[in-house]
């Protein structure tokens, strides 16, 4: 990793140089150090394995230059970038490189410029984790492992189970399957109207475990976000075995009752806070976009101000909350970050944007108060549409010097106007469907259409006259059902707020369970397993 | 995973200026870096005792690209870039892996074979940490340490080569003006042709890339590629109704794809202009469609070679990568239907009708071409599915040596999508194999039934055993003609029962592009190739929600 101090000085030197060029208008110059190390882990006990599969890293160093050329052929933007050069003669190569490809687009109005905020989040990193040894790197992924194998072991209900079978616990085949990453990203940016250097230091760990008990279609996770090097504990490998072995079912006199599934048709469910982070980051956060409404892909297109969804429903960006992970002080433009309250009540308060979305809604859009549903200009001065968003998340976890920044959500959270614990959301379904983990969601008919399949792959359980009945069959359910009507089908939202890890997501989001009403279900599967819950 | 996020506008690229030796990364820089990476691989066998293999890779790459947005030029630039990956396997009573990846720039050139050096030292210090730690668990987690293996890897022959790339017109020969005049054309064209269409995103890119692999054994293999790929999305609204469609358009080959198109026997593709212009139309006249209808029971669907390239991607490539058969990938891209446990698994059985073949072959002229993989295995045709059984599996050497079987022995299929992440088990080119009917009487036979044109997108069960994949265009069929044209349709089966119901099979077989695949932690989008010809069988049809 390169140094804070190190990035300001490459971003200084160059500033100073770049900006006194006699053809540049404005300039804006991005350092960025990146290291991600992740420690893969795979276990299987009816299968050769390593346990540690993979303890690796990647990491990049280098800086970018967005600049505004004067030319003969009028005003052109360009961005150009250099790797593992962070010397003035860098930042020259990234320079030629931006004149190169510079282009003239009329719908550019500047580089960002100061808005009526200020910075609030600062030093909000473990500096021990920019320091991270092998050895600590290693053994706390072996840690989390251990805490699986131990739940494993000393499993009271394994051993009943294997008993049946009269066979060993490992013949239940058992899987350990997950990552703990490690993410540092530090940044350094300056522009020509924010000409001071800022800085911004960033460091987190995710750990997303999967375990199973194979033998019957068993599946659990556990999560852990730490934003201290020193906390990392086994809880994520602990919680994901047990709630495997939570999802083998229950003994009854003697005989494995195993998971249920259903049959196809709708059902009240209750979606636990993965699916619901599913949700937000494959269809909720990508319409709350300035870039989605301005190329009219969002669902909530021309609804600013309107009820949209669920007036249960709150969805805001945490992004300078130090409390969860994805924090940030500044974003990849040099703006402060700041909490954006999306949704409110269910009503459409505002959204995610970047310098060049805001500017061009508010300057070059003629049809952008068609696409909004206000006048963005009238926004703007309610404090709406700021560009706080504009991140370069292009590497997985890091900040990419490489790259212009796009947007981007960091803790997106979704929790309910009137929260109830999770006991009176199962007290109110008669008979429906806790769904605990999903997988593969996407928008199948364009986002705008709103049209969304996922399959249900752990962590749920049939609900019988308000009680947990049963585990749900893994892989036996298949939703096919709208975002914006299962949003304004939401019954009611609990107060347990959970973070899950979103595979290849930028943000990471915060949510609750949500009841929501007639859920279109189809079962799948059912040559191997006819229904059983109903 | 197929990865839907839209990639058109992240600028990246650019390069000028050859003033000084390194200066800049060049693709020819290769020449002199092999060397490098064998003398420090060689250097560090030898210094260490308890090193069982260790490999490293380069991938230089060099290219060009532009993105235009409703006839507006939005970016463009030319860059390159120069990534290192190690891989070292070692321990003192039992083995294990360590990795480690960089960026590299310019500037690290004349310090090449030092960071050689450091990331190999890197990796093995893991590999050694690793290795310790699981040997203590062998014991101490009792009846659960059984498995915890002494890795190695099967053995492969090891080759010297140098692959050189094929093209017409060299990427780095193009001006970039060019490439933005074309991308700003077309995006300016599409606007002013239709009233509908009120979004477009045109996208092109050409590059080359440079992969080089050494190992510790002895292998040094330098291959080179071309690639040009185009990336059309059109947004077209009708009333209130809206259709999104993107698609790619791509070969290893030159810029002449661009100007000419593709005519191989197996990759066809009209120029790039006609290609957004044809994807636009279909948007426009499908914003004038009703919506596709959904059926409670399994109908007669007919889907053609576009749509299977993402049907085999997703059902048959998928679920036979070994490091799913092998539960290796449970919390990320899933496990597979195929393959229980080695007791009860589908191989040797019948998968699917014998009807169906299935395969993936790196030495196909597709987008997922290659002679060797990333860890310097001879790459080879493994066929998955033989007249409906099921007979193999895509690996890696590691995973062949878990599985243990002649009949798995390793087939090239450990690809990374840069220089700097560990490889995974990947598609190459997969395809379903040609059959022998006339596309045209697949559907003049049919009586009742739909004609599915074009994947869109896809979702799929964990184990591959259920999918739901939505199409661009979907025709009903009467008695043996099609009748109506549906917007937003899609059809949704049991992989298995899918299979078993295929009973026609066309003998009009296409390769296509496939530019997203995503797999692995940190996420890989990987390039590669998918085909098949026309084929019936049943499923449910989808369409939006009910």
């Amino acid at each position: 990793m390169r140094t804070k101090a190190k990035l300001s000085q490459a971003v200084e030197e160059a500033f100073l140089y770049l900006s006194q060029l006699p053809d540049i208008v404005e300039v804006e110059v991005f350092a960025s150090s990146n290291a991600q190390n992740v420690f893969r882990i795979d276990y299987k006990s009816h299968i050769l394995c390593n346990g540690g599969e993979e303890a690796k890293s990647k990491e990049d160093y280098g800086i970018g230059v967005q600049a505004i050329f004067k030319t003969a052929d009028g005003i052109k933007i360009g961005f150009g970038s250099e790797s593992n050069n962070l010397s003035l003669e860098g930042a020259k190569i990234a320079l030629e490189k931006a004149r190169e490809g510079a282009v003239p687009d009329n719908e550019f109005v500047s580089l960002p410029k100061t808005i009526e905020l200020k910075r609030t989040l600062y030093d909000y990193h473990d500096p021990e984790m920019l320091e991270l040894s092998e050895k600590d790197f290693i053994a706390a992924g072996w840690k989390i492992l251990d805490g699986a194998i131990k739940e494993f072991l000393n499993s009271e209900t394994l051993k009943k189970l294997a008993l049946l079978k009269n066979k060993p616990v490992s013949s239940l085949g058992l899987i350990v399957g997950g990552d703990m990453t490690v993410v540092a990203e530090s940044i350094a940016v300056a522009s020509t109207s924010m000409p001071e250097i800022q800085t911004d230091e960033s460091t987190f760990v995710t750990v997303q475990i999967t375990a199973m008990v194979e033998k019957f279609d068993a599946k659990g996770s556990g999560y852990g976000s730490y934003a201290k090097l020193s906390k990392i504990d086994d809880k994520a490998g602990k919680e994901a075995a047990q709630n495997a072995i939570d999802a083998c079912g229950v003994i009854i006199n003697g005989e494995i009752q195993k998971p249920l599934s259903i049959a196809s048709g709708t059902y009240p469910v209750i979606f636990g806070p993965q699916p619901v982070s599913e949700l937000m980051s494959n269809l909720i956060i990508p319409s709350l976009g300035a870039d989605a409404f301005w190329g009219l892909q969002s669902p909530f297109t021309g609804q600013f101000g309107k009820q949209v969804v669920s007036s249960e429903i709150n969805i805001f960006d945490d992004a300078a909350n130090p409390e969860y992970v994805g924090a940030k002080g500044i974003t990849c433009e040099g703006l402060p970050t700041k909490r954006t309250e999306l949704i409110k009540a269910g009503v459409l308060n505002d959204i995610l944007s970047n310098w060049y979305e805001t500017q061009r809604l508010l300057h070059k859009d003629p049809e952008a108060e068609k696409k909004l549903g206000k006048d963005p200009k009238e926004l703007y001065r309610q404090g709406k549409l700021f560009p706080t968003s504009g991140f370069r998340f292009n590497r997985g976890g890091g900040r990419g010097y490489d790259a212009t920044a796009g947007i981007s959500g960091t803790n997106t959270v979704f929790e309910g106007t009137n929260p109830k614990n999770i006991k009176e959301l199962v007290a109110d379904v008669p008979f429906g469907i806790y769904i605990g983990r999903i997988w593969y969601c996407y928008p199948m008919n364009g986002l705008k259409a709103g049209d969304f399949t996922a399959t249900v792959i752990a962590d749920s359980f049939v609900i019988k006259d308000g009680k947990i009945m049963a585990p749900l069959k893994a892989n036996a359910v298949r939703i096919n059902d709208n975002i914006m009507r299962v949003l304004n089908s939401v019954k009611a939202v609990s107060n347990g707020k959970k973070a899950s890890i979103i595979w290849a997501a930028d943000e990471v989001p915060v949510a609750c369970d949500i009841l929501v009403s007639n859920v279109t279900l189809e079962e799948i599967g059912a040559e191997e397993a006819p229904p059983t819950g109903v | 995973m197929l990865l839907i996020k839209r990639c058109f506008l992240t600028i990246k690229h650019s390069n000028k200026g050859k003033k000084m030796a390194y200066e800049r990364v060049t693709i020819e820089l290769g020449e002199h870096l092999k060397q490098d990476l064998r003398n420090v691989l060689n250097d560090f066998k030898k210094a260490k005792n308890c090193v069982s293999h260790a490999d490293a890779r380069i991938n230089i790459s060099e290219g060009q690209y532009a993105a235009s947005q409703n006839g507006i030029l939005k970016g463009s630039g030319r860059d390159y870039s120069l990534e290192l990956h190690t891989r070292v396997i070692a321990g003192r009573k039992v083995n294990a892996s360590g990795y480690y990846g960089i960026s590299l720039g310019p500037t690290d050139i004349p310090d090449f074979a030092k960071i050689v050096k450091m990331a190999l030292e890197k990796s093995y210090g893991r590999a050694m940490a690793n290795a310790e730690h699981k040997f203590e668990r062998m014991v101490s987690w009792k009846e659960l340490g059984n498995t915890l293996w002494d890795t190695r890897l099967a053995r492969v022959p090891i080759h010297e080569k140098t692959i050189p790339a094929k093209f017409l017109i060299w990427p780095l020969d193009v001006s970039l003006d060019t490439i933005g005049k074309t991308v700003k054309k077309i995006s300016k064209e599409l606007k002013k042709n239709d009233a509908k269409l009120q979004i477009n995103d045109i996208y092109l890119a050409t590059w080359v890339e440079r992969e080089i692999f050494a190992s510790a054994e002895g292998a040094l293999i330098d291959q080179t590629f071309c690639y040009t790929q185009g990336i059309t999305y059109v947004l077209a609204v009708s009333k209130n109704v809206q259709q999104e469609h993107y698609d790619c358009f791509g070969h290893q080959r030159g810029w002449e794809i661009v100007e000419n198109g593709v005519n191989e026997e197996f990759t066809r593709f009209p120029n790039f202009r006609q290609f957004s212009f044809n994807l636009a139309h279909e948007a426009s006249t499908l914003s004038a469609c009703p919506p596709c209808p959904w059926t409670d029971k399994p109908v007669v669907v007919i889907t053609d070679p576009h749509y299977n390239t993402l049907k085999v991607h997703e059902i048959v490539g998928h679920p036979t990568e070994l490091d799913r058969i092998l539960k290796m990938e449970t919390a990320y891209a899933g496990r597979s239907w195929l393959f229980k446990n080695f007791e009860e698994n589908m191989l040797g059985k019948r998968v699917g009708s014998a009807l169906l073949n299935a395969y993936s072959d790196p030495t196909l002229p597709g987008y997922g071409h290659y002679q060797y993989d990333h860890e310097g295995t001879p790459a080879k045709r493994v066929w998955h599915i033989k007249n409906g059984i099921l007979l193999g599996f895509m690996n890696s050497r590691q995973t062949s040596a878990i599985f243990g079987d002649t009949a798995c022995d390793p087939n090239g299929h450990w690809k990374a999508n840069g220089g700097q992440v560990v490889p995974l088990i990947r598609m190459s080119n997969t395809v379903f194999a040609e059959g022998d009917k006339n596309p045209n009487d697949i559907i003049s036979e049919v009586e009742h039934g739909y004609y599915l044109v074009g994947h869109r997108i896809p979702s799929i069960a964990e184990s591959r055993e259920n999918f739901r994949i939505s199409a661009r265009k979907v025709y009903e069929i009467k008695n043996g003609k099609p009748v109506r044209l549906y917007r937003d349709g899609g059809m949704m089966a049991d992989t298995h029962d899918y299979f078993m119901n295929v009973d026609a099979v066309g003998n009009d077989f296409r390769l296509y592009p496939i530019f997203n695949c995503g797999k692995g932690q940190p996420m890989q989008a990987k390039r590669l190739g998918n085909g098949g010809p026309t084929m019936r069988s049943r499923a449910k049809l989808t369409g939006g929600a009910k």
